[in-house]
């Protein structure tokens, strides 16, 4: 208990720290970040603790609007996903959208196994273990279990795509101003994201072919899609 | 040539990091990879401005993470519960924080008097937080001080919300734990200040109609 408290006012204190630091480095930084929000980047990812999306894109506060659920899934019923969507590209007007699945999720490892969750958990991995039937024979076909959740998890990814692209808010949004969707997969082992070429860009992905190049500006960084990869650097 | 040098910058840091994150602990990346350990479950608000892995300074692997818009905990939506079903249950995480903050878009979004198509479900809930306190919030005077307010008050009702699942009390009559607090996150400082939500009595007051214990 006693440490439990410890670990909580940890992270209390540890904001204190983190605000001083901020503050410091840049006297501006957070009367800015007061001053409204106009983030490029609509992150759609897993709740997974080890997919902290605007520190393994390296960007900073203001550069993502993020929604993150379990094991990433993108259900066109879901109120609140399509209230994230919605804010985010019609009132943010963001100009990407990336979902982003991972390796290692436990979601994936649910859905290939063969035990009930519980609770509300059933329900909500519906999506997950329907791809998990509808390409059994693919997926039965790979022995190693890490890799079998990678195919899923990119699975998962690739039907979630189909779902954004078929929201008519997102429609409009790439008609009228070239909003761009992107279906990427976080590597936890390595720390890399790997562009699945999904979404707007087609079967082709940004970079993909090893040449292109595509940066998205943050406020404080920016992100390059490059070779099939996705790195970031601070400016 | 900006970019190709900006690009073997970022593999270079990546380097420093990883080496670094190695140094610190050999076994890093590959208990990562492992799996999760989460003391913590995140559940904050969309907005671009509250990374809640850089404010409060937690690495890869501590917190786990919802975030939707306004923070909201609505009993019939699957995608929120199941995330609370899946961190108290399946990695028994200790602390549940409901993180608002002030000047929250979605909360003044709701209060407008504005159809917003597939919005309005999901906002129609601050409103309802606006109902439950009425009286306070008219009375106050200032617009900025009222937003504020309702702010605090949607985070103590979300936290509510969280403290009448199922999951959470009945792991906390067998483990003794998660314990669910409420945080709003200020944009002038960059501080968090803990509502210091009272858990064991806002527990004990809600089961006297939400109890889910047997």
């Amino acid at each position: 208990m006693s440490q439990d408290q410890d670990s909580f006012l940890y992270a209390l204190s540890s904001n204190n720290a983190w605000a001083g630091y901020k503050a410091h480095q840049n006297p501006n930084f957070f009367s800015k970040l007061a001053s409204g929000q106009t983030p490029q980047i609509l992150w759609l990812g897993c709740s997974d603790s080890r997919c902290p999306e605007t520190t393994i894109l390296g960007l900073q506060p203001g550069d993502v609007f993020v929604h993150r659920n379990i094991a990433n899934i993108i259900s066109p019923t879901d109120i609140n996903t399509s209230a994230v969507i919605e804010y985010a590209v019609v009132h943010l007007k963001v100009k990407h959208v990336v979902l982003c699945g991972h390796s290692a999720c436990g979601g994936a490892a649910a859905a290939l196994g063969d035990t009930r969750v519980g609770g509300v958990l059933d329900t909500w991995l519906t999506p997950l273990k329907a791809l998990r039937h509808a390409h059994a024979e693919e997926l039965d076909a790979i022995k190693d279990n890490g890799v079998r959740a990678v195919k899923i998890a990119e699975l998962n990814v690739e039907a979630g795509v189909k779902v954004l692209m078929a929201n008519y808010s997102i429609q409009d949004a790439i008609e009228e101003r070239g909003l761009e969707v992107h279906g990427c997969l976080f590597d936890i082992a390595s720390g890399r994201i790997k562009d699945l070429g999904f979404g707007t860009k087609g079967g082709r992905g940004i970079g993909a072919n090893g040449a292109g190049e595509n940066v998205v500006k943050g406020k404080h960084a920016q992100l390059v899609f490059r070779g099939g990869n996705a790195s970031m650097t601070v400016r | 040539m900006y970019l190709r040098q900006t690009h073997d910058r970022v593999f270079e840091s990546n380097r420093a990091w990883a080496a670094e994150q190695t140094a610190k602990d050999p076994e890093f990346f590959a208990k990562l990879a492992a799996g999760q350990n989460p003391e913590y479950l995140w559940i904050g608000c969309s907005d671009s401005r509250i990374p809640a892995e850089q404010i409060t300074g937690l690495a890869p692997g501590d917190a786990f993470v919802h975030r939707n818009i306004a923070n909201l905990v609505c009993n019939t939506d699957l995608n929120a519960m199941s995330v609370i079903d899946y961190a108290v249950t399946h990695l028994e995480v200790k602390h549940i924080v409901v993180c608002g903050h002030y000047g929250c878009g979605g909360v003044k979004a709701a209060m407008t008097a504005k159809d917003l198509g597939i919005l309005n479900p999901w906002l129609r809930n601050i409103r309802d937080v606006y109902r439950l306190h009425e009286k306070e919030l008219n009375a106050i005077k200032g617009e900025d001080e009222r937003y504020n307010r309702l702010v605090e008050l949607n985070v103590i009702e979300q936290c509510r919300n969280v403290i009448k699942t199922a999951t959470v009390q009945q792991s906390y009559a067998k483990n003794k734990f998660p314990i669910v607090h409420g945080w709003v996150f200020g944009f002038h400082d960059g501080l968090l200040k803990d509502l210091n939500i009272d858990f064991e009595g806002v527990l004990h007051d809600i089961q006297k109609i939400y109890n889910l214990t047997d």
